[in-house]
């Protein structure tokens, strides 16, 4: 029996009355010129609801809290981008409602392509095939050392939409991970070899294109993947083992830090309060802006953040904070959570689907805490955007498609027929029918 | 279903450790959220009083609700909101002073504000008593540490909000207290400590040089006194209160001690010697103030000898000259650290807890040293600086540093009043000082007399 938390009718009703409470603050709070600002706003945020539900409705699935919790987010991004330095919906939302449907559509997607584990399972050779041409073409469209692809004014990052392939070869299936072959004095997997040697190539990739701030993302889903497949059932290895990769990764992780560029070394070691108007100029105006707004914001529109370089993806929490306060900006982070929570909810069925889910958390919980901690002087500051409400296609793309892999392991499909079954019946294990775990 | 679970563990690992991560950023952001807002340029900041309640700094002050030259002495030291000074009360304290709590934000009509421990009335009549002259003056209680005066000639009316920048005199922005000049004789106090840390306070008595107006070392330079006919034959108490050069130059040189030892003292002190060590500096409530420097290199040697004068190369600050008379006047070797700020009041209008007494992390010398120091500079007040405080022994040194190029001198009176009912330690620096102009000893004495006038009030 599946889990969603709250009745069909109950969520809807408590997705509604949240973007309405909104919509009410920014009417009451907000920093707009005429009402029409607001009317715009409110037909395109209650609309997306209504399209979403009805969508929602239509593939209605055996969980819905996701889809449901996506919509949700996705349309209290659109309040808050609409509103950044002054409500209006055409000059800062339009865009991203436009990426807020690609998201939705994108999120489908990602369902339907991963919910049969054991399809997407036996096309992971294709994935690496696409991982290939994205790194291709980031080398060569970019020019130069860039993460971007320009095109009469159309921007995409390709490197974004490496991550969910990248999670979909981090996961596998016990199967894989059986098939062992002896190198020096370690028994290790073909498709544990390809993966080393995939990160390998995405860590290159990303060192060369000065593009560091997202290496953590990619590698922290590596290392789920690392502790799924350590961790395996008669994985056999040993709690000394684990202990002697644990050191080799923070030692890894030292020389990394110790190699890292100058222009990495002086993020490491800044004191943003020491310049505060050069270098670190930036999260400087994000905390003066976070203290500005308090717990209750000064109001969708009248924050001073807006002025600030990349306020609207890079610094976007402390942005939240400033004009809603750190009440909205907390409620913004603890719906993402609780989206990655039903995970917990509703458990995978496949062993597959369980480190394909690992993964996607990882990449979020990562991406979330480069983002906000990054911008508040927590940790170093790498430019990610924050998954869902920063502006940006290519993200809000790749996060709906991460969601729609999430779902697709809590609405798996056992049934399905696979082409290469038909051809070895005999290859095919009885209990894998339902799960392989 | 073992593995799955497992799957489910490192997720819920990964969630706890974000959600932990998320507690400490609202904490801080709930701790530190003051001085974020401090570093906002538009940022409501309280006012600033001295020890009566007199207004030091308003941010909405004008010509017309103070004057157009209220705040002119205090101007260089409190400072404004405007960041065109950075070592000043108001630039270092702006969290203290900012009208915002992170739980209510901005409040324009908080009562945020910093209660000092200065007495504008003395702080401006004393300011006013340098006439045309430039310099500064600084004097606070060497028991609690409570800065009673504290200002530096020239100095910027914050009121011309810098309209007239261009025009203002070298040194109008900064209080020249905490900056480092050329000590000149009161630099006689180090180094009478140091012989008497080394030397032993009998031996130091029983020590007796010629001066006939000058001496040759054994460089083979001439140190001269101030004095072309000499002092003759003089122990301690007459060279100290003499300022005899030509002496000291020969206690520099006596074999009955080492350089080393005069090093070790200096050291303990708070001297940078060489440049071998790290500048520090002394910290007043968010003001640096810099300290002592010199160079050593041979006993014989002229330039260490004019160093142990207190000229050359030779740099302290009256704020440290006026701080080591604690260590004397208490009898302790230990400094009293002063403090400008005695306390704060918060947005909601909640007074703080006041300031305490603070004192130097290490002892500078012994306490018997320190009060066989106290006697020489006694002998020195009683003799020669009587008339300072009627009814009180006011033990000083006097100094002229000699400056830059044109050998232009400095004059300077640093001491301490030796009366446990008023513990008053000071320093007075005047610039370029010629004969028949104000002296620092008449500034003393009206510095003197109006701060126990007003604190008996």
């Amino acid at each position: 029996m599946l889990k969603n938390g709250l009745r069909y009718g109950s969520a809807i009703s408590l997705l509604l009355l949240t973007h309405l409470s909104m919509l009410g603050i920014v009417l009451v709070r907000g920093n707009y010129e005429t009402p029409m600002d607001l009317v715009w706003l409110a037909v395109a945020v209650l609309g997306f609801d209504l399209v979403g539900i009805i969508a929602a409705s239509i593939y209605r699935q055996m969980t819905y809290t996701l889809d449901l919790m996506l919509l949700a987010i996705l349309n209290m991004s659109l309040i808050f981008q609409s509103c950044f330095g002054g409500v209006d919906f055409f000059s800062n939302g339009l865009k991203h409602l436009i990426t807020s449907a690609a998201a939705m559509i994108a999120c489908e997607l990602g369902f339907l392509l991963t919910r049969n584990h054991e399809w997407i399972r036996m096309q992971k050779k294709y994935i690496y095939i696409v991982i290939g041409i994205l790194i291709l073409a980031i080398l060569t469209l970019t020019g130069g050392r860039s993460m971007w692809i320009t095109f009469k004014g159309f921007s995409i990052q390709p490197s974004e939409f490496i991550k969910p392939c990248f999670v979909l070869v981090c996961a596998a299936s016990i199967v894989e991970l059986h098939k062992k072959i002896k190198i020096l004095f370690f028994y290790v997997s073909k498709d544990t070899l390809c993966l080393c040697a995939a990160t390998l190539v995405i860590f290159g990739l990303q060192w060369w294109c000065r593009d560091l701030g997202s290496l953590p993302t990619f590698a922290a889903i590596f290392g789920c993947a690392l502790v799924c497949r350590l961790c395996y059932p008669r994985a056999k290895i040993n709690k000394t083992a684990i202990a002697a990769m644990c050191v080799g990764g923070v030692l890894l992780a030292m020389i990394a830090w110790m190699l890292a560029p100058s222009y990495v070394q002086d993020r490491l070691h800044a004191d943003i309060w020491a310049d505060q108007y050069g270098k670190g100029y930036q999260q400087c105006q994000a905390l003066i802006g976070i203290a500005r707004g308090g717990w209750l914001g000064v109001g969708p529109g009248n924050g001073k953040l807006a002025g600030v370089f990349a306020h609207e993806s890079d610094i976007v929490f402390c942005t939240i904070c400033e004009e809603w306060g750190l009440l909205y900006a907390g409620l913004t982070v603890v719906i993402i959570l609780i989206m990655l929570t039903t995970v917990l909810m509703n458990p995978p069925k496949s062993y597959y689907h369980a480190t394909m889910s690992a993964g996607v958390v990882a990449a979020f919980i990562a991406q979330m805490a480069l983002n906000i901690f990054g911008s508040c002087d927590m940790i170093p500051f790498t430019g990610v955007t924050l998954p869902f409400i920063s502006e940006g296609g290519s993200s809000m793309v790749t996060c709906g498609f991460l969601v729609g892999m999430l779902k697709a392991g809590q609405s798996p499909l056992f049934h399905h027929e696979v082409p290469r079954r038909k051809k070895k019946p005999q290859e095919k294990p009885p209990v894998r029918r339902r799960a392989d775990a | 279903m073992k593995s799955i679970r497992r799957g489910q563990h490192l997720i819920t690992i990964m969630l706890l450790v974000f959600l932990l991560m998320f507690g400490v950023l609202i904490y801080r952001l709930q701790t530190k959220a003051a001085f974020y807002i401090s570093h906002s340029s538009d940022m409501s900041l309280g006012k600033v009083y001295d020890r009566r309640g007199d207004v030091l700094f308003d941010p909405k002050a004008t010509a017309g609700t103070y004057g157009a030259d209220y705040f002119i002495d205090v101007g260089n030291l409190i400072g404004d909101d405007s960041r065109q000074m950075t070592n000043t009360l108001v630039s270092q304290n702006r969290e203290r002073l900012a009208n915002f709590s992170f739980m209510l934000g901005e409040q324009t009509d908080g009562q945020a504000s910093v209660c000092t421990t200065l007495d504008h009335t003395v702080n401006r009549r004393v300011y006013d008593r340098f006439g045309w002259k430039n310099g500064c003056a600084v004097a606070y209680n060497y028991v609690t540490g409570e800065i009673y005066v504290c200002f530096s000639k020239p100095s910027v009316n914050i009121l011309d909000h810098y309209e007239n920048i261009d025009s203002l005199e070298d040194g109008s922005l900064l209080c020249k207290v905490f900056y480092p000049t050329v000590p000149g004789s009161t630099q006689k106090i180090a180094t009478t400590l140091a012989a008497l840390e080394h030397m032993g306070y009998e031996t130091l008595m029983e020590k007796s040089y010629s001066c006939i107006g000058g001496y040759q070392n054994l460089g083979g330079e001439v140190i001269k006194c101030h004095k072309d006919a000499g002092h003759g034959i003089q122990d301690i108490n007459e060279a100290f209160a003499n300022s005899c050069n030509p002496w000291f130059a020969q206690l520099v040189e006596d074999p009955g001690w080492k350089l080393s030892d005069i090093e070790e003292t200096y050291h303990s002190m708070g001297y940078n010697i060489n440049n071998e060590d790290t500048p520090q500096t002394i910290d007043v409530d968010g003001i640096s103030a810099f300290t002592a420097s010199t160079n050593l290199t041979d006993k014989t040697d002229f330039n260490t000898q004019w160093g142990c004068m207190g000229q050359g190369t030779t740099l302290v600050s009256p704020l440290q000259l006026m701080v080591w008379q604690s260590a004397i006047a208490n009898q302790t070797g230990v400094a009293t650290m002063p403090h400008l700020i005695d306390h704060t009041v918060s947005v909601s209008g909640k007074a703080g807890a006041k300031a305490t007494t603070a004192y130097g992390q290490h002892r500078m010398f012994s306490p018997e040293n320190a009060a066989h120091m106290r006697e020489i500079m006694r002998y020195n007040g009683i003799n020669r600086y009587a008339d300072l405080l009627p009814g009180s022994v006011v033990a000083v040194k006097s100094g002229t540093a000699q400056i830059g190029k044109d050998k232009t001198e400095n004059s300077l009176l640093t001491g301490f009043v030796d009366d446990p009912d008023f513990p008053v330690a000071f320093c007075i620096v005047i610039e370029n000082r010629v004969s028949g102009e104000v002296t620092t000893s008449q500034i003393a004495a009206t510095m003197l007399q109006e701060l126990k006038t007003a604190l008996d009030n």
